[in-house]
């Protein structure tokens, strides 16, 4: 199926795909930008590492947690992480399967973060945990005792889906890479450069063979993955859902915090591929064609997301829920009405100038409203956390919860861990699917020669 | 061979002397097993060896102590034992049974056979086993500040004993704090013979400093049926609280209507009596002899008329009408701060009713007063003329309680030599020459008279930790080179009445000494001199001084479970507050937690004010017993210290001026302010004889997806009577004692980390300027349907076949999932390593059947289970069900007023059962379907008429 515009410029050659994309790893275009993000990145990995030893050292209570706020910034941040990382999965997944090409240009990087955002969210937990040192109590292992998990506990669903995804995305994003590894491999000059993507394209000579399995393989992959986004955050939001606290103990949660979750992933997407578009001067590759459609599935993710939002409000008053109307109210005008209505206009005020074509094609302007998406959405874990548990049902154990320093210490070291390992991604591996954009550039042509 | 002793295994180590001393005490049941078992000896040595740094204070019970009679049949010795004696409060005996193990005393109960206490206890009587273990107290004589022995002490005392004999004492003055004791009462009268010159004082921080009448009246309250309460806080801190309470909740719950006492409250600051009040009018203190003075005329002692306001008028009205109502059969009480024309005015007002006798009588004070003693004010005046040689400080902190105006320390400087014993190197032992370490009332033998006169020989339930001596053996040494030894002493006293060893013993194991021959009352003074009541200025506000709510007269301050315990009106935790109406904070722009400076009787001191709902207007009232600087490691620099602006003359009123600072500071709170509004619909319940159903709609649907549990099992639970509760917390302190919960300090406290696993919920309703005030003490639910267990991902917290919701501490890997999705926000998390680091000794004091919960898990109530299984046990040993009443839980069994009742819910006859049938019986939000274990009983609101 054959877009109306096609997805890239017509006037490339099949080749400048190629040395455009290779030569990132190869001849790095950026160096000195790319050396400055990655010293960044290491010393907000130096203040993670330093946080999470404090944090091993002296126990939880450095975070500003208490009774009945036991749970903040951990929690809060496991959920937007892994909302973050399920755009990855969904634009190469779910819109592979679609045949949607314009795809093309954005899975390979998009599939890196969702890897590295899984692997921050996955984190989450384990330094949330009052004893992280027995943390293999959640596994099923063959104890002596003969005590297993709780499988009616959604913190043990965690465990399985956490691992299930991260395991999946890590599988499909390598299996969509070989293909280019060998490319990078043939045209690398260096015998370094040539060992270390030689083992890596595990012997791809790109026969028909080879194709033929990689297709079924690459395909069978995302139609595994696709569901899990769906069932992932289905289960995270199951973590609160399943609790009687009012603000928590409602149906909608599942599909609001899976739309969520993908209205930030794309928005994280956007912001990504408009940096490496300007970063590594692929405006040929990445096009405004292809900001057009994140925005517009952007827009659309949004207000879903916006929905979630309308109903929720409505459905604590059609209950008629003495708590659930009261934690509504304290949202709306309670100590943490900030995290409410900052959520609501970051998340949904900006979106509204994705209506328009040119906002949609400006990478300035979609970048800052994409920004103030993965603001939004922020904000928005922090206030389904904090705002339901700081008044629950007895006046008496009312609370407050104020983050400590180690709680932002941690967050924002987090922030390196996140982004170190895909600079250097960035740098080492194609960022860009070389073949794939090769096959839409071919089809083009092709349709365009047949007028 | 000479040198160090060598030794070739373990085995041939342990069999020296010492250490085999020392296995004994710390391990006696496990000592007879040691040579069968390798592998126990090798567990054995290696805790051993742990404890080995403290065999210099090994607490070792004394072996003249008689375990109490009741001890259950076949028990094993050298498990738990339990010694009635006593502890002290404001000198007064409060009858406790001392469990202790290994040696150690672990846990004070209250005694269950003692006539007026009838088991109930108080905050304090439970928190006194933590001073025993206090790392602050004294440890050593002092001279000059510096360390001495007994020896140096007992050389200056003979040389000054030979001067005394010369002088007849002249320039000697004793000066004791409040007791109650018989033998020190014996002591001071031979001393006084015997050094006819020297003077005894009374420090009493709350008698009065001048020489005051007391009151002479001694109510019974549990005999009466209407009483009226003129700023008496009857059902709050004192000596009586605990025989005050059980009265009232004998007199309150599922009785009889007629039978029901009916309470009507005017005070001047709120307490927990005005919150128990059928009619509470809050009134400033002026206003006290006016209101007297109408309910007077009401019963028809005087004719003289006063002016009140609308509201006074309708309150002594119908106080009035009650008192003739249930003349004969109603008490009118004065409390101790108002003045004494008032107290006067009490017992004629009685006497009236024909009162005298039955719910009240005549009786003189069972200890020392400022009638039998030299009082405070003279003191002072003879040190300022120089006519004070020698002053001995016996058991009282002046340095600290005096009232500012009389500049006291600069006064005691000026002695030439003085001695103060005390438990701590306090501010009067830091400033004294020599200061001399008393014993804990469990390290030693004395005796002390309950309120009600009953005594208690206090015995020694464990060796003297430190290098103390008995105050009894200091007073006897002033005379003798061969001082008789405490226990001696004691046993001087009593021995007309209990002369042999079978009466002695029998006193010992039963805790009081049974009927003595009471003195004949004497009529007391009246005082009718007017009462002077000040004129309070435009913008001026009277102030009270009051005792602090947990830390009393400061006594308590070192006790970190005192500490933590949240004042039972305002929450509030490690420091004292300034309170004041509602009204006056919103004129003035005054929150909560706004620092405040107060000035009064020349001198001015700043803390954080409090708005507290219920207090009259123009009104403040602070609070004493903090800002000690010598209290001990907890105790120093913490709050404001009230003493310091006190006038000896008029020690509990003043006027003043407030004003705002414009600084804040971060109160450590456990609960906010909240008015019962429609969130906390349905919390608190209330019921009248015309509604007595407590259940509301939506309680009654409890279907479930779930089966029920099986029923072959007992199955515990618990109500909560919502009407006999005071809110007193000795169910809270006897909690934290009994399951070791950690004191985690203000810092913790305000950032909501308390670790109490009961706590005492306090609900305002209706106007703050006169609302109602509800108790609700929360433990856990122990949910048949707990959302806890469903969240823990390692099966952490499980359900036991007896209904327990139980806390697998060992599993937990700190998730917290089960506190999110506990309804009741009852469970506790160690957000840090809280016991750890704890000083010696405290965690002598841990009891062993519970386990000391390390960082990173969460706790919560158990129900005590260490103690359902110590039943279930005993009643499998002897092949028998458990019987009701024969498993009490620790909140349980401290409850002065027998609100809490706990059992097998299984057993159709069981005492929980029936209260669980109760019409007022009803579950915390039944609306979540979680089926709670405990359940609360509504409070009942009855009015005049009800019953007939």
């Amino acid at each position: 199926m054959a877009s109306r515009t096609p997805a890239l410029p017509l006037n490339q050659s099949l080749r400048d795909i190629t040395t455009d994309v290779a030569r990132v790893p190869l001849h790095m275009p950026a160096r000195v930008p790319w050396l400055i993000a990655l010293i960044l990145s290491l010393a907000l990995l130096a203040l993670f590492l330093a946080s999470i030893t404090y944090l091993f050292a002296r126990g939880v209570g450095i975070w500003g947690l208490n009774i009945p706020v036991n749970w903040a910034f951990a929690i809060h941040l496991y959920v937007w992480w892994l909302g973050l990382g399920h755009a990855g999965t969904l634009i190469s997944a779910m819109l592979l399967l679609m045949g949607q090409d314009w795809r093309n240009s954005l899975n390979r990087f998009a599939e890196a973060m969702t890897v590295c955002a899984v692997i921050c969210a996955g984190m989450e937990p384990i330094i949330h945990l009052g004893r992280p040192w027995f943390l293999y109590w959640m596994f099923p292992y063959p104890a002596t005792m003969a005590v297993w998990p709780q499988f009616r506990s959604p913190l043990e669903w965690d465990v399985w889906a956490v691992l299930t995804y991260l395991i999946v995305s890590i599988l499909f994003w390598y299996i969509g890479l070989v293909p280019d590894l060998a490319t990078v491999r043939d045209r690398a000059r260096k015998r370094g450069w040539q060992v270390f993507f030689g083992i890596f394209a595990l012997g791809w000579r790109g026969s028909a063979r080879h194709w033929a399995v990689w297709n079924k393989t690459y395909r069978t992959i995302a139609a595994i993955a696709v569901p899990l986004v769906v069932s992932v955050h289905s289960e995270v939001s199951l973590l609160f859902a399943a609790g009687q606290i009012p603000g928590w103990h409602s149906t909608i949660f599942p599909p609001y915090f899976v739309l969520g979750a993908a209205f930030s992933g794309f928005a994280m997407v956007a912001m990504i591929a408009i940096v490496m578009r300007h970063t590594f001067a692929l405006g040929e590759i990445v096009t405004e064609r292809h900001l057009d459609v994140l925005a517009k599935v952007l827009l659309a993710m949004g207000l879903m997301t916006a929905y979630g939002y309308f109903f929720e409000v409505f459905d604590a008053y059609y209950s008629g829920e003495t708590h659930e109307i009261a934690t509504v109210h304290d949202r709306f005008f309670g100590e943490y009405a900030w995290s409410y209505w900052g959520a609501v206009v970051c998340n949904f005020i900006p979106l509204q100038g994705l209506w328009f074509d040119r906002v949609r094609r400006s990478p300035v302007l979609l970048f800052l409203i994409s920004t103030s998406a993965v603001v939004g959405m922020w904000l928005e874990r922090y206030m389904i956390l904090v705002t339901s548990l700081y008044k629950d049902f007895l006046p008496s154990s009312f609370g407050h919860y104020t983050p400590s320093f180690w709680d932002w210490s941690t967050y924002i070291g987090m922030l390196g861990l996140f982004m170190t390992p895909f600079l250097l991604f960035v740098r080492f591996l194609p960022s860009i699917s070389i073949f794939e954009d090769k096959e839409v550039l071919a089809r083009e042509k092709e349709e365009a020669a047949h007028g | 061979m000479s040198g160090k002793r060598v030794w070739r295994s373990l085995e041939e180590y342990q069999r020296s002397d010492a250490f085999g001393e020392m296995l004994k005490a710390e391990f006696p049941s496990i000592f007879d097993l040691w040579t069968v078992d390798r592998r126990q000896l090798l567990e054995v040595m290696g805790a051993s060896l742990a404890l080995a740094g403290m065999t210099g204070c090994k607490p070792v019970r004394s072996d003249d102590a008689v375990p109490f009679v009741n001890r259950p049949e076949g028990f094993i010795e050298g498990r738990t034992g339990h010694y009635a004696t006593a502890v002290l409060f404001e000198g007064y005996a409060q009858p406790v049974l001392a469990t202790t193990s290994g040696g150690r005393p672990i846990k004070l109960e209250g005694n269950r056979d003692h006539p007026s206490f009838g088991g109930g206890s108080t905050p304090f009587m439970q928190a006194a086993i933590l001073d025993l273990y206090d790392p602050d107290r004294s440890q050593a004589p002092l001279f000059n500040g510096k360390p001495a022995s007994w020896a140096d002490f007992d050389g200056q005392m003979a040389r000054w004993r030979d001067s005394w004999a010369a002088t007849k004492g002249a320039g000697l003055r004793l000066l004791l704090g409040p007791t109650t004791s018989p033998t020190m009462l014996r002591q001071i009268a031979e001393l006084r013979t015997m050094l006819p010159l020297a003077q005894v004082h009374l420090f009493d921080p709350f008698g009065g400093f001048d020489r005051v009448t007391p009151s002479g009246l001694r109510p019974i309250i549990q005999d009466a049926d209407v009483i009226v309460s003129l700023d008496d806080d009857l059902l709050g801190p004192g000596p009586m609280q605990a025989t005050n309470a059980r009265a009232w909740g004998d007199r309150h719950g599922d009785i009889p209507l007629r039978e029901r006492m009916r309470l009507l409250v005017a005070e001047t600051t709120p307490t927990q009596t005005g919150s128990k009040a059928d009619r509470r009018l809050g009134v400033a203190p002026t206003r006290l002899p006016s209101l007297a003075q109408a309910i007077a005329t009401g019963v028809g002692v005087s004719s003289d008329g006063v002016r009140l306001t609308q509201k006074e008028l309708a309150w002594t009205k119908e106080a009035a009408r009650a008192l003739i109502q249930a003349r004969g059969r109603s008490l009118f009480v004065v409390g101790r701060f108002a003045p004494p024309q008032l107290h006067s005015l009490a017992i004629e007002i009685n006497r009236a009713l024909g009162n005298l006798g039955r719910t009240c009588k005549l009786a003189t004070p069972v200890g020392l007063t400022s009638q039998s003693t030299e009082p405070f004010l003279d003191l002072v005046r003879d040190i300022g003329q120089r006519r004070v040689s020698t002053l001995f400080v016996l058991g009282a902190n002046p340095l600290y309680q005096a009232p500012g105006n009389l500049d006291f320390a600069k006064l005691y400087a000026t002695v030439p030599v003085t001695v103060h014993a005390g438990l701590h190197v306090d501010e009067t032992g830091f400033q004294s020459k020599w200061h001399l370490p008393l014993p804990h009332a469990l390290e030693d033998w004395s005796d002390a008279r309950s309120p009600d006169a009953t005594a208690t020989i206090m015995q020694p339930v464990v060796r003297p930790i430190y290098d103390s001596r008995s105050a009894h053996e200091i007073i006897a040494s002033l005379t003798s080179d061969q001082p008789a030894s405490s226990k001696d002493a004691v046993r001087q006293t009593w021995a007309a009445k209990l002369p042999d060893d079978a009466s002695w013993n029998g006193v010992l194991k039963s805790g009081f000494v049974p009927e003595e021959p009471q003195p004949a009352p004497t009529e007391p003074p009246i005082t009718n001199t007017a009462i002077d009541v000040p004129r309070v200025g435009d913008g001026d506000f009277e102030i009270l001084f009051r005792p602090d709510p947990t830390i009393h007269d400061g006594s308590f301050a070192n006790n970190g479970w005192l500490q933590e315990l949240p004042k039972p009106l305002f929450k509030t935790t490690w420091e004292n507050v300034v309170a004041l109406s509602p009204a006056d904070a919103r004129a003035r722009g005054i929150t909560s937690g706004d620092l405040v400076a107060v000035e009064a009787n020349g001198r001015r001191l700043t803390g954080p004010a409090w708005v507290l709902p219920g207090q009259p207007r123009r009104v403040v009232t602070l609070f004493l017993g903090y800002g000690r600087s010598h209290a001990g490691r907890i105790g120093n620099g913490l709050g404001y210290d009230a003493f310091a602006m006190r006038d000896a003359l008029r020690p509990w009123n003043a006027t003043g001026k407030i004003s705002k600072t414009g600084a804040r500071t971060t109160l450590a709170t456990t609960q906010e302010h909240h008015m019962l509004d429609a969130e906390g619909e349905g919390v608190v319940r209330t019921v009248t004889p015309q509604h007595p159903s407590a259940l509301r709609e939506g309680d009654a649907n409890q279907d479930s997806f779930y089966p029920p549990w099986p029923g072959d099992k007992p199955a515990w639970g618990m109500v909560i009577d919502l009407d006999r509760c005071i809110g007193c917390n000795a169910c809270a302190v006897a909690c934290q004692a009994e399951n070791n919960v950690p004191v985690v300090g203000k810092d913790q406290v305000a950032r909501g980390r308390e670790m109490a696993w009961l706590r005492v919920d306090r609900y305002f309703a209706g106007d703050p300027e006169e609302p109602e005030t509800y108790f609700q003490p929360v433990p856990c639910m122990h949910c048949e349907q707990a959302p806890c267990e469903m969240g823990c991902p390692v099966h952490a917290t499980v359900h036991s076949p007896e209904g327990l919701n139980l806390m697998v501490y060992n599993r937990c890997i700190g998730t917290r999932t089960c506190s999110s999705y506990c309804p009741y926000k009852v469970r506790r998390f160690n957000w840090f390593d809280y016991t750890t680091d704890a000083p010696s000794p405290t965690e002598a004091q841990r009891n062993p059947d519970v386990t000391v919960r390390g960082r990173g898990v969460m706790e919560k109530c158990t129900y005590c289970i260490q103690r359902i299984e110590a039943a279930t046990v005993q009643a499998d040993i002897e092949n028998r069900p458990i019987v009701d009443g024969e498993v009490m839980t620790a909140c349980q069994q401290a409850c002065p007023a027998k609100a809490i009742t706990f059992g097998n819910l299984a057993d159709g006859g069981s005492a929980v059962r029936k209260q669980r049938s109760s019409e007022r019986n009803y579950a915390l939000l039944a609306e979540q379907g979680t089926r709670p274990r405990t359940t609360y009983l509504a409070r009942l609101e009855v009015e005049p008429g009800d019953g007939e």
